[in-house]
């Protein structure tokens, strides 16, 4: 039986008297995509902000990689290897493209590896290195996504967590971004929590999945099984 | 026909160099304003009582020790101190809570300190018995004291450094990231609680670096933060929060009409030109003269 990298026991979260998640049990295992589904104000961003600290916890445990994160703040989970590309990107627009990518691997203090890691993040998409002196704000919809997917990356996160990187995307470019996440696990071996709207084609992409409702967790299980549950189809797959 | 003589014109030359002295001083005591502005996003209406105690601390140390370095080291360790502690004691609390609490909070700290500086020191004003360079400098054909030409360049120079530390540190990047996008800030890595008590204590010590040099070509009483706290938030407005090159040039524009104003017209009557100029900017610029966005 592996080590879970993430795991999560009887998550109580909210924001301030805002009680969003009431009792969230999950695993994610080393080199896993899973995927988050279930309906707007479930609390799936809730969950991805729980994890990495940004959300007021009444009770339950963190557990990250065999360490207890529970009361470690946000800055201490990213040098843990936690990273969160938030919902909307939450790029610095007014910053250049390198800037931003700079920012990312702001935990990391030599020099020459933030310059390594710039080289390979170009590699991976040579449009921002075409970009890099543009301000964030002006990029397209897709180049912002791929621009938040590569400063994620600064820093080598053990795990990576995208809440909803298809929003506001037309399809075309939402298949681009799957596909990126899908070439992270194969060629870097980056363990992968999402959170989406776009059900049929995250259950596609993830492993497992878990589906949550009124910030709890209604169903869970490997993907194609999810697929076929009876529920799932009424509520999501509109059938 | 007015004819302008001889005297008439250098002292209008005299004026323009002395308002451009004030101007860079003006410029380096708004910065702070400016840094805990666009970083903590919190309007700082102590500001102004901070210079004023600062300038104070100055003067009693100069005072006691006959050396004005003295004066500048301790006022900038006990600042730097007093920086911190306000930001862990009153400003941490009210971060992101509604305007009015943050105007109460900010200006009742300022009420406290000219109060403080009323009970402990009185009305009346107070100046250094010797400066740092009491002499005339001849730069051409204008004489200045060279007190002024110190204040001048140590002001520029410091805003200089300012703007170099927000571009190309990583320090002045992660603060930059702070002030678009305080939660993305969070994410990448950033101690985000660190940055705001660093940039709040970097903004106290140019206002406190601003009242040592203010000490050497003026006085201080306790209502000298009304004055420059009100001149800090016209320059800063007028800037447009548009960087230091903005703050720089608005500070120039805010010092010459408060210098020419104070040839020309009486005492009280000296801020007329330049609120007319604000109220004029802020009408048809409502971003400032060199707002982005």
């Amino acid at each position: 039986m592996v080590e879970p990298l993430l795991e999560l026991k009887n998550i109580h979260a909210g924001y301030g008297e805002f009680r969003v998640l009431h009792g969230i049990d999950m695993v994610v295992n080393p080199g896993e995509i899973v995927a988050v589904i279930g309906p707007n104000g479930a609390g799936k961003t809730t969950l991805l902000k729980t994890i990495m600290g940004l959300t007021t916890l009444y009770d339950g445990r963190v557990l990250f990689n065999k360490h207890d994160l529970t009361k470690t703040s946000p800055d201490r989970r990213v040098k843990a290897g936690l990273v969160l590309i938030p919902e909307g990107r939450g790029l610095f627009p007014n910053l250049t493209v390198k800037e931003n990518l700079l920012l990312g691997a702001y935990t990391i203090s030599s020099r020459s590896e933030v310059e390594e890691r710039l080289k390979t993040v170009y590699e991976l998409f040579p449009r921002l290195k075409e970009r890099e002196n543009q301000r964030a704000g002006s990029l397209s919809g897709g180049e912002a996504q791929m621009l938040a997917i590569a400063r994620g990356l600064m820093s080598s996160p053990k795990l990576l967590m995208l809440d909803e990187p298809s929003l506001g995307l037309a399809p075309k470019i939402v298949a681009e971004v799957f596909e990126v996440v899908k070439k992270l696990r194969v060629e870097r071996n980056i363990t992968i929590l999402l959170v989406e709207q776009h059900v049929k084609e995250s259950l596609e992409l993830a492993d497992r999945a878990y589906v949550i409702q009124g910030g709890k967790i209604i169903a869970s299980g490997k993907s194609e099984e999810l697929r076929n549950l009876e529920e799932l189809r009424r509520i999501y797959l509109a059938v | 026909m007015f004819e302008p003589t001889a005297f008439d014109l250098s002292a209008i030359g005299t004026g323009v160099v002395n308002g451009l002295v004030l101007g860079s001083l003006y410029a380096l005591a708004s910065l702070g304003l400016a840094l805990i502005f666009g970083v903590l996003d919190i309007i700082n209406f102590a500001h102004g009582d901070i210079l004023m105690i600062s300038s104070y601390i100055v003067y009693l140390v100069a005072l006691s020790t006959g050396n004005p370095w003295i004066a500048l080291l301790s006022s900038l360790a006990l600042f730097a101190l007093f920086g911190a502690g306000v930001y862990r004691g009153i400003i941490h609390y009210v971060l992101g809570k509604e305007p009015l609490i943050q105007i109460a909070i900010t200006v009742g700290l300022g009420l406290i300190l000219q109060n403080l500086a009323l009970a402990l020191f009185r009305a009346e004003p107070r100046a250094l018995p010797s400066t740092l360079f009491p002499y005339p400098l001849s730069i051409g054909p204008l004489t200045l004291s060279a007190n002024r030409v110190f204040v001048a360049l140590v002001s520029i120079i410091l805003c200089i450094l300012v703007h170099y530390y927000s571009t190309r540190t990583k320090l002045g990047l992660a603060s930059r990231a702070v002030a678009e996008n305080r939660e993305a800030a969070w994410l990448m890595g950033i101690n985000v609680p660190l940055i705001y008590m660093a940039t709040f204590t970097i903004g106290v010590l140019l206002t406190t670096t601003a009242a040592f040099l203010w000490m050497q070509i003026g006085p201080v009483d306790p209502y000298l933060g009304t004055i420059f706290g009100l001149l800090c938030w016209i320059i800063v407005a007028l800037g447009g929060l548009g960087g230091v090159a903005g703050i720089i040039a608005s500070g120039f524009i805010i010092g010459v009409l408060d210098s020419l104003g104070s040839i020309f017209l009486t005492p009280s009557g000296k801020y007329i030109p330049m609120y007319i100029a604000f109220i004029l900017t802020i009408w048809f610029k409502p971003r400032g003269l060199f707002g982005r966005r």
